[in-house]
């Protein structure tokens, strides 16, 4: 039984809107890098909805590189959590404010 | 010479006309660059310079006055300014005469200038000067163009500035010189005004292309370009209200005054105002207010020469009352008698000039005509020279300002002005008045000064080089008028004119020409009466120190304060332009300008703070900032798009 | 129908318990089911390729990563987010904002049926139209990836080699440049210095 387009991407929005609370909310680096892939799965089911809607395996392709990109990301950004909170009592994101005006 | 096939137009040549031109910008350069070694070599250089200019223009007499491929005159192209604006030299009947003059004139000024400048520390910077103003000169009279006339009307402006100021060291002659600079500058910028607007309908500024489409101005405008170029010619022909530089401009050389401030610089506006008859013609307007402007000049002048002690302020306010003359003749129309004013009155005045010249340099400097007195029998040739002087500027008939005088009142009346005919009139009386009040004064009675009447005490050059210019001036100060303008319209003067100016067919005045003549004398003769019973009868003489006193102190305040020209100029453009001054350094400076400045750091700083605050340094705030961007677009597409369906 | 609904409580759940859970190790847990759950949905919607993907490269690698550096931060007796919350108050309504929008997102699409998922599109011929019997299908996917789609096969090889350099680097030993808080208040103390000399 067919599923409306819509349905899809309401289900995402709201995956997409959780990641980004996620992020704006917490100050675990851990849980903002897990809120971060959140958003990329949101998106990834964008992909996949649409490529079987329009039965265009592009979609899915994309959906592959977003899935690499992912990696790549969650690799690095634990790489910095990693060395930047090697040494510290705690780890929260609002103590690095390097870029403060 | 190749005198015989010369044609007007861009392809004309006569380069003879470069060679007079450029020889006293030659000469300029040689006094100014080598003054230390010619000593006084100077100044026989700069004379010969200007005598071989002379010879040049009175050789190129045959080119200038003909009239070949239906052009009149000689031309020379020099070259291309902007492709379509070509600069050139014109010599026709009217740069030609002016040419002669300042060439002629300007010749026996630097001849005498050689004895009057003798032993001055500036020697050679003076003749450079002389030269570099003649070469001014000849450069504003023979361009064919608007724009070497505005060069030549800058650069007279600037040699005059040089020469009043000559004498920097004085104060007084600093601040006249820079007087004149600037209202002669006034007169620049209007001349200005009107080529721009003469350029901007014919699309040239050759002479031949503006004066041959007079009717494609308009009226509105034509009038505005004459207003303009009247102005300009006002501010360089001392005329009401820019004359008051001419009265100071007197605190230059003596032969400075002759030269530039009496024979050529200050008729440059007569000379302006004939080469744009065509203009003038065409404007109605245009000649009254020219006219009505000389004619005012002419009587205040003459009455505020009435009022003067200094020898050479009273031949200033004479100048300016002649040259009111002449810019009333050219201005109502009757160009080739303003024009012949002009021509006698560059004699009669610079012998006037020269021979006030020679008492002031005999007297040590002296001006004041109260100091002098009984000059006729101490200097008689400075007497009999200045005695011709004024019997020809007062129109004594037979003399030469005789027939130029009434060539100016009578054309007056002729082009239908009669309220300028009779200032005319009365000017004539009024000029009789002050200069034989200056004679009298002057020669008559007793020595009333100080000074050394031989001055021996400093070295004098040999007296003839200031006499023989001024006796040769005698010559023509007497008799050119009657040789050349003997006749009316069918004098040899007349006839020169015709080409240039067209025949002009005017109704025949109810008063004829030689009734005018007579009642002109008989306001001269009332004029020399009245100076005659003031300061030439025994009784006068005999007490000349107390009248002359008591006649000082009644001097009315209005003559002594000039009619309160210079009150009035300084009240509405020296002192509003203070106040303006004043203003913008009180207000406007700090207020608006640097107002505006600290507003924008002030914006700058606070929107600083603003953004500053924005960047936190949190990763958070900034991911919400992108948040809020997504959010924008999606109500941007559900409010402004039309929603998402 | 009942799958997508059922799945996709499950998914908005373990996302809500994901970024809500105190200790992040529950978050990881959350999240596994996030992913596991969305596998599933990848097979109804004929991405049998991808939904192994998920599986080995999300729950296999990169979640299990997550789990390895908790364990490495944790090993301490310190907490997580011990330090104060520095989110200035004036987020709260660009907040209001976000969720305002994401409300209507959502309110907006849940009703569009345009094109239903399962059936041949209706309204839009864009892009390449596969069969619908083996759409979706490893032999399918792996075919397009390696002749249409083969530039971005090759950037994903790229992207990963930079991942892979990145992590050296950053967490390697010879380490050029490490962020830690003391180095952070240093540069942040002079940085202040400097602006309040130039600001006078």
């Amino acid at each position: 039984m067919p599923v409306a387009i819509g349905n899809y991407i309401a289900l995402s929005a709201v995956m997409f809107f959780l990641g980004v609370a996620g992020v704006i909310l917490r100050r675990n680096p851990l849980v903002t890098l897990m809120s971060i892939e959140l958003m990329f799965n949101a998106a990834n089911l964008l992909f996949m909805a649409f490529a079987r809607a329009w039965l265009a395996n592009a979609g899915q392709v994309f959906a592959f590189l977003v899935i690499t990109v992912a990696a790549a990301e969650a690799a690095i950004g634990l790489a910095i959590v990693v060395t930047t909170f090697r040494d510290e009592k705690n780890v929260d994101v609002d103590e690095i404010r390097l870029m403060r005006g | 010479m190749n005198a015989v096939h010369h044609v007007m137009g861009a392809d004309g040549s006569y380069p003879l006309l470069v060679a007079l031109w450029l020889l006293p910008l030659a000469g300029a350069i040689a006094c100014w660059a080598f003054g230390p070694q010619l000593k006084t070599a100077a100044g026989w250089l700069a004379s010969a310079v200007v005598g071989a200019s002379f010879v040049l223009v009175a050789l190129s007499w045959g080119a200038g006055t003909q009239h070949a491929g239906g052009a009149l005159g000689a031309h020379q192209a020099l070259f291309s300014w902007i492709p379509g604006f070509d600069l050139g030299l014109l010599l026709d009947p009217l740069s030609l005469l002016w040419a002669l003059i300042i060439t002629g004139v300007g010749f026996l000024i630097h001849f005498y200038s050689m004895g009057y400048m003798d032993g001055d520390r500036a020697y050679a910077r003076f003749f450079a000067y002389m030269n570099f103003f003649v070469f001014a000169m000849l450069t504003l009279v023979l361009s064919d163009n608007f724009v070497g006339l505005l060069v030549g009307w800058g650069l007279v402006g600037l040699a005059s500035y040089f020469l009043i100021g000559f004498w920097f060291e004085r104060p007084i002659a600093a601040a006249a010189a820079r007087k004149a600079f600037v209202l002669n500058v006034v007169g620049d910028v209007a001349i200005m005004f009107a080529i721009f607007a003469i350029v901007a309908t014919v699309h040239s500024t050759a002479f031949g292309d503006a004066f041959s489409a007079t009717g494609a101005y308009g009226p509105g405008l034509l009038f505005v370009i004459c207003v303009a170029l009247f102005i300009g010619a006002a501010a360089k022909s001392a005329q009401i209200p820019l004359h008051t530089w001419l009265p100071d401009a007197m605190e230059g050389p003596t032969p400075v005054s002759a030269l530039i401030h009496a024979a050529t610089m200050v008729t440059a506006g007569v000379y302006l105002i004939a080469r744009c008859a065509p203009l003038w013609n065409a404007s109605h307007d245009a000649q009254l207010l020219a006219g009505t402007i000389g004619g005012l000049t002419a009587v205040a002048g003459a009455i505020l020469g009435c009022a003067q002690w200094d020898i050479k302020r009273i031949l200033a306010y004479s100048t300016m009352s002649q040259i009111g003359y002449m810019i009333m003749g050219v201005g109502v129309g009757a160009y080739e008698g303003g024009v012949a004013h002009f021509f006698t009155h560059a004699f009669f005045k610079a012998q006037l000039f020269l021979a006030s010249g020679l008492i002031i340099h005999a007297l040590a400097d002296e001006q004041d005509i109260r100091r002098m007195g009984g000059l006729r029998t101490k200097m008689p040739f400075a007497f009999w020279a200045i005695l011709t002087g004024v019997l020809s500027i007062c129109g004594i008939p037979g003399f030469s300002g005789f027939f130029s005088k009434d060539r100016v009142i009578y054309g007056a009346l002729q082009h239908g002005h009669p309220w300028l005919y009779a200032a005319g009139i009365v000017t004539a009386g009024l000029t009789a008045y002050y200069m034989f009040r200056l004679l009298f004064v002057t020669s008559l009675g007793e020595y009333r000064g100080d000074a050394a009447s031989d001055s021996a005490h400093h070295p004098h050059a040999p007296a003839w080089i200031m006499g023989v210019p001024v006796g040769v001036l005698i010559v023509p100060t007497v008799a050119i008028g009657g040789v050349l303008m003997f006749g009316g319209d069918d004098s040899p003067w007349a006839r020169y004119f015709a080409p240039q100016f067209g025949a002009q067919s005017l109704p025949a005045p109810a008063i004829s020409e030689g009734l005018t003549s007579i009642v002109v004398l008989l306001f001269v003769i009332a004029g020399f009466a009245i100076a005659w019973w003031r300061y030439a009868t025994k009784a006068a003489q005999a007490d000349a120190v107390a009248r002359l006193a008591r006649e000082s102190a009644r001097m009315p305040a209005l003559l002594t304060n000039l009619f309160y020209f210079d009150a009035v100029l300084d009240l509405l453009f020296v002192r509003s332009a203070q106040l303006f001054g004043t203003l913008s350094a009180r207000v406007f400076d700090p207020h608006i300008i640097d107002g505006a400045v600290r507003e924008l750091a002030f914006v700058t700083r606070t929107a600083g703070v603003f953004v500053q605050s924005l960047e936190t340094g949190l990763v958070r705030a900034y991911a919400l900032i992108l948040a809020l961007g997504a959010a924008g677009f999606i109500v941007y597409y559900a409010l402004v798009a039309g929603g998402l369906h | 129908m009942i799958a997508f609904w059922v799945l996709g409580t499950i998914v908005i759940v373990s996302a809500v318990w994901t970024i809500t859970a105190k200790k992040p190790v529950y978050s990881v847990v959350a999240l596994l089911a996030n992913f596991a759950a969305l596998a599933v949905l990848y097979v109804t919607l004929s991405a049998e390729f991808l939904a192994v993907m998920q599986i080995i490269v999300y729950s296999g690698a990169i979640l299990v990563l997550f789990v390895f550096v908790i364990a490495l931060l944790s090993s301490g007796v310190a907490p997580f987010s011990a330090g104060p919350n520095r989110m200035p108050k004036a987020a709260i309504p660009a907040v209001v904002v976000v969720l305002a929008a994401l409300g209507f997102l959502v309110y907006a699409t849940a009703g569009v049926t345009a094109v239903a998922p399962g059936s041949v599109h209706t309204t839009s011929t864009v892009g390449p139209v596969g069969t619908a019997g083996i759409f979706g299908s490893v032999a399918d996917f792996g075919k397009a990836l390696f002749t249409v789609q083969l530039l971005p096969f090759e950037v994903t090889a790229l992207i990963l080699m930079v991942a892979v350099i990145g992590v050296v680097l950053l967490a390697g030993d010879r380490a050029p440049y490490v962020p830690s808080r003391r180095r952070a208040a240093e540069v942040e103390r002079s940085m202040r210095e400097a602006i309040v000399r130039g600001g006078e």
